[in-house]
């Protein structure tokens, strides 16, 4: 498996040994080795399907494939990094929360109901699935992993969600009325409920 | 799937406090009602039970009978909303610095921007100085500030951008730099424009505390443009010209760059 270092909080170190990643466009700071880097396309690598399924819910994704032998540096607007394993599972994500995916990584796009309708982000939501390592990003602060169990159900302000995995069952609250007077710039009206079992990655600033 | 770290659950989230290890964020356990700015929840946990946390605006009708004994300052009253319910409420100010204060018997005056969070036991009211709120009684309340917060005690001078409020203590007078003014003085005031930017200070005089941020970059204050205009409101014609001769000019300035 590849290996994600932090090097301090806002600065991921991938190493490559002649494999590749998939990181967001312009996100890499600095490298040494021999390193390529090519536009991962317009799917962001996932294939002519995925790349319709984008064109068409407005998910854009905008990767570059790094492959070679090397060390590659990724940093994005001095934004918290959360590195994340994946053992097999899927993780849904914000698209623009991306940083870097490991190719043996897949990602793909997923209905997510009507929040990306709400926060202007699109309707549909980005999943990662497979088995290894991936990172993310958090603006304003450290990321916060928020538990979801059947006793404690959460609610969430679509701004601030980042990503979420397990088996959750994502619902919409729209008793909430501030961001529909004033709001910071959209019309949005909905927080998001999570029932079930797993883990809410939220950032204390909304996008 | 390895973590990064343990998540949160309401067990082990604090009551009253920044969540561990980050400054940005804050869980308040709310049981009955606080005033919050909108926009600022970035979630929150309902309390195993009850009905959840519901969000109103001020000009709710079931609730102006309570807001307009405490909230006095029509002109933010847009811009904020009272959280009711009981539960675990995480609050985040676009990743500013936030930390709480209790005021017992006391009165603070904040910038308005930097006003996060208030106990519904305090009362708010707009201060003489534009773009100020006071809070007045017993009670805790949240405040955001670009890093961390330092107190201080007059006799003062601060720099407007880096102070975030002060307790106790009269209004601030505003002081110039003698060298600055004896400039000011000389050129019969048609240099407004040049500022050095260290020029023009705070004056805090009295007994006190100032409460300065330890950065200059002022917490964006969405507002300015409405004190600005609910103070044309005062002016006659003659000021209505003038205003808008050095509206055109700065426009024009502007429109060069």
């Amino acid at each position: 498996m590849q290996s994600f270092r932090l090097n301090g909080s806002r600065v991921l170190e991938v190493e490559l040994r002649g494999d590749a990643v998939r990181a967001a466009s312009g996100a890499m700071i600095a490298y040494t080795g021999d390193v390529a880097f090519k536009s991962a396309g317009m799917g962001g690598g996932d294939g002519i399907r995925a790349a319709i399924k984008r064109r068409a819910t407005g998910e854009s994704v905008s990767l570059m494939r790094c492959s070679g032998k090397g060390t590659v540096w990724f940093a994005k607007d001095a934004m918290e990094i959360v590195v994340i394993d994946l053992a097999g599972d899927t993780l849904k994500v914000e698209s623009e929360q991306l940083l870097v995916v490991s190719d043996s990584l897949r990602t793909d796009v997923a209905f997510a109901g009507l929040r990306g309708a709400s926060s202007g982000q699109g309707l549909f939501t980005t999943t990662v699935t497979g088995s290894g390592p991936l990172a993310l990003l958090s603006a304003g602060g450290p990321p916060i992993a928020l538990e979801v169990s059947p006793q404690y159900p959460l609610v969430v302000d679509p701004q601030a969600f980042v990503a979420s995995r397990g088996q959750l069952n994502q619902t919409f609250v729209t008793d909430v009325s501030w961001r529909n007077l004033v709001g910071e710039g959209s019309g949005e009206a909905f927080s998001l409920r999570f029932d079930g079992t797993g883990v809410v990655y939220i950032q204390p600033e909304e996008r | 799937m390895t973590l990064p770290s343990t998540p949160f659950n309401p067990a082990t989230l604090p009551d009253n406090d920044n969540v561990p290890g980050n400054h940005y964020a804050y869980c308040r356990r709310l049981d009955g009602q606080l005033f919050m700015q909108t926009g600022r929840m970035i979630a929150y946990y309902p309390a195993p039970g009850s009905s959840g946390i519901r969000f109103e605006p001020l000009s709710s009708a079931t609730i102006t009978g309570f807001v307009a004994e405490r909230f006095s300052a029509p002109l933010y009253t847009r811009d904020w909303v009272v959280a009711t319910g009981s539960g675990h409420l995480l609050l985040g100010d676009r990743g500013y610095d936030i930390n709480s204060y209790t005021l017992e018997e006391g009165n603070l005056t904040l910038r308005a921007a930097n006003l996060l969070a208030f106990d519904s036991t305090l009362e708010l009211k707009q201060s003489i100085v534009p773009g100020f709120l006071t809070l007045i009684g017993t009670g805790t309340f949240l405040a955001s500030s670009s890093g961390p917060v330092i107190f201080a005690e007059p006799p003062i001078r601060v720099d407007p951008q880096a102070l975030v409020g002060w307790a106790d203590c009269p209004s601030p007078s505003h002081h110039f730099d003698a060298r600055w003014m004896t400039g000011f003085l000389g050129v019969a005031g048609g240099m407004l424009g040049v500022v050095s930017g260290e020029e023009r200070q705070f004056d805090f005089t009295g007994a006190g505390t100032v409460l300065l941020q330890s950065s200059e970059h002022a917490v964006d204050d969405p507002h300015l443009l409405k004190q600005l205009e609910s103070q044309v409101g005062t002016l006659a014609v003659p000021g209505l010209t003038r205003l808008q001769s050095v509206i055109q000019s700065r426009l024009s300035a502007e429109q060069r760059r």
